[in-house]
């Protein structure tokens, strides 16, 4: 039985038509004129318990959106959900016992109390019996290192540090279901590492249900089995990451800096995207030529001081993804 | 599934009051400031009531005595009900983490008021060495326990008046997000026209139907006017009757302003 489902959901917010400038906003005082704006076009989808699912678009697509609705504090315009059984903004609290959220961008924690404090009052919130409180504090203390700053106030706590205690608070009450939104943003490679590998315990250990909205597909590709991507509104694709891959994971880019100047280069088995300078751009399809034949072929050839990847492979699926939208089976493109 | 209501639990409001006291008590510094332009206030008003008590005898009937008891217990009052105690309401709207408490199974309004009340309370606590103070420089009368006890209940009242008209202030927000303008005029309007500078009685004849009308003479003036017997014992129960009154319709408004504006969060995203 799935644990969160929802049918067509839409969302359209209404706002008081506005004018440019001064007067416009005076104007606005007494307009009864409005505008809408579909924030959330069309989104459904099933999620069985467990689950750890990518939900990823582009800015404005409608994420914030769609996680504001499953927690309850935005009522739909029209559709239906269902979390763990309950339609939660007609039932926001007890929807809130179910569900653990962590903000990359906004703590969950009070900001003036120590890390211990808050959690305390975590504690009382959510009513947690107290052996299950110590034995869940302990396993996260141990998991996440907190017990160095746990009598810091939360002001004072480093980016690193804070988004640790967040993790841990939110998942004090066992909730079936974590919503992480951007979770890993503006933190080190080893503080993201760190709470990856929290992210996948929890899952693993618990069967805690994870939704993960992020811009960082890392994220997306070392934790999620199943992505949803979501562009104005609607839902563009839903599944494995690996059929993404396939099907519009066959073209990449080698990135090139040359030695000296040439004015036309060629290489069999890839197509010259750009050349700015010294540094060429070569598209080519992996499934043809490996990224190894490749290189080897350029170096032949020519006398090169650099080379790469352009970009991790899941990024340019994506952007490609975000340019054009999603074809069910296409065909894979000419070389 | 089955979905069961919750049961209703005081504990996190308790804990959230508690927190609050604790967090009050850190701003030291606060504290010394607080009190000490409190004995700085309450000297000043005596010097200018004795001043004007030398050229004019006792005005409306006010003996000296009686005023500067009546200015040095509505300062007393003051601590607590000049606080801005709703101000995480604001904050919160402000930084938008509004929705996170939304987020959380609480009851939102309660949590603000629980927050205000810790804050309140230890502020009530800091009553006690600013009454050693201000005796350091001015006498106060006392009045029987009688008149103690009925000013006591006419100050609560008055403290809740305080909270909702705090509160609706604070709600405000929710359309705004930008209030300092109204706050101001509001603590000139509650200090002034609520009598805790000048009491309400030595205002014009003319003025004084209007002022009693408004809901800040609830706040500071009912209960100071019962404290120095201005107001008699057979006008007790009138008196607070009008303050009951204020303290209903304030919750009405703040009520309605709550569901509209948690309204506006719900259906429009803040």
């Amino acid at each position: 039985m799935p644990i969160i489902e929802t049918d067509h959901l839409r969302k359209v917010f209404r706002s008081i038509k506005r004018e440019p400038g001064l007067g416009g906003a005076v104007a606005a005082l007494f307009s009864r004129e409005y505008e809408e704006k579909v924030a959330v076009e069309d989104v459904s989808f099933s999620l069985e318990p467990g689950e750890i699912v990518g939900y990823i678009g582009p800015n404005g697509a409608g994420k914030s959106t769609t996680i504001k609705m499953l927690t309850g504090i935005l009522v739909p315009t029209s559709g239906s959900i269902r979390v763990a059984g309950l339609v939660p903004h007609e039932r926001r609290q007890q929807n809130a016992e179910n569900i653990g959220v962590v903000f990359g961008q906004r703590s969950q924690l009070y900001w003036d109390l120590p890390l211990r404090e808050s959690f305390e009052l975590l504690r009382s919130i959510y009513d947690i019996p107290r052996a299950r409180y110590e034995e869940n504090l302990r396993t996260f203390s141990d998991m996440l290192d907190l017990e160095r700053f746990m009598g810091t106030p939360v002001r004072q706590l480093s980016l690193g540090e804070r988004m640790r205690g967040d993790f841990a608070g939110a998942m004090l009450h066992d909730p079936k279901i974590v919503f992480l939104d951007e979770p890993t943003i503006g933190l080190d490679v080893i503080a993201k590492e760190a709470i990856r590998e929290f992210i996948c315990e929890v899952n693993r250990e618990r069967g805690t249900t994870v939704i993960l909205t992020t811009h960082d597909l890392a994220d997306v590709e070392r934790l999620a089995s199943r992505i949803i991507l979501i562009d104005t509104g609607t839902v563009i694709y839903d599944g494995p990451l690996e059929r993404l891959r396939e099907e519009y994971g066959t073209h990449r880019t080698l990135v090139i800096t040359l030695f000296e100047p040439e004015a036309d280069l060629q290489v069999d088995g890839a197509v010259v995207e750009s050349q700015e300078g010294n540094v060429v751009r070569l598209r080519f399809d992996r499934r043809v030529t490996s990224a190894e034949v490749l290189v080897r072929r350029v170096m032949d050839r020519y006398r090169i001081t650099d080379l790469a990847i352009a970009e991790p492979e899941i990024e340019s699926i994506v952007r490609r993804l975000y340019l054009e939208g999603y074809r069910s089976s296409s065909p894979a493109a000419p070389a | 599934m089955i979905a069961t209501r919750r049961r209703f639990r005081f504990d996190p409001y308790v804990q959230f009051m508690k927190k609050s006291m604790a967090r009050e008590a850190t701003y030291r510094f606060n504290i010394f400031t607080s009190l000490g332009s409190f004995a700085v206030r309450v000297y000043l008003l005596r010097t200018v009531w004795v001043a004007l008590y030398a050229h004019n005898a006792a005005p409306r009937g006010l003996s000296l005595g009686a005023i500067v008891t009546y200015s040095t217990v509505a300062l007393l009052l003051g601590l607590v009900l000049d606080i801005d105690q709703t101000r995480a309401l604001h904050d919160r709207l402000h930084d938008g983490s509004i929705a996170t408490d939304f987020m959380k199974p609480i009851n939102v309004p309660l949590f603000f008021f629980a927050d205000g009340t810790g804050e309140v309370l230890f502020h009530a606590l800091l009553m006690v060495p600013a009454l050693a103070i201000a005796l350091l420089f001015v006498h106060i009368t006392v009045p029987p326990a009688g008149v103690l006890a009925a000013f006591a209940l006419s100050f609560l009242l008055g403290y809740f008046v305080g909270f909702f008209l705090n509160f609706i202030l604070n709600l405000t927000a929710f359309w705004t997000l930008e209030i300092s303008a109204i706050q101001l005029i509001t603590t000139w309007l509650t200090d002034f026209l609520g009598g805790q500078i000048v009491p309400l009685v030595l205002f014009p004849v003319a003025l004084q139907g209007a002022v009693y009308a408004l809901p800040f003479a609830a706040m500071f003036s009912t209960p100071l006017l019962i404290y120095i017997g201005v107001i008699p014992p057979a006008r007790y129960l009138e008196s607070m009757a009008v303050q009951a009154a204020w303290v209903i319709v304030l919750a009405a408004i703040s009520t309605v302003m709550w569901r509209a504006g948690s309204r506006r969060i719900v259906v429009q995203g803040g």
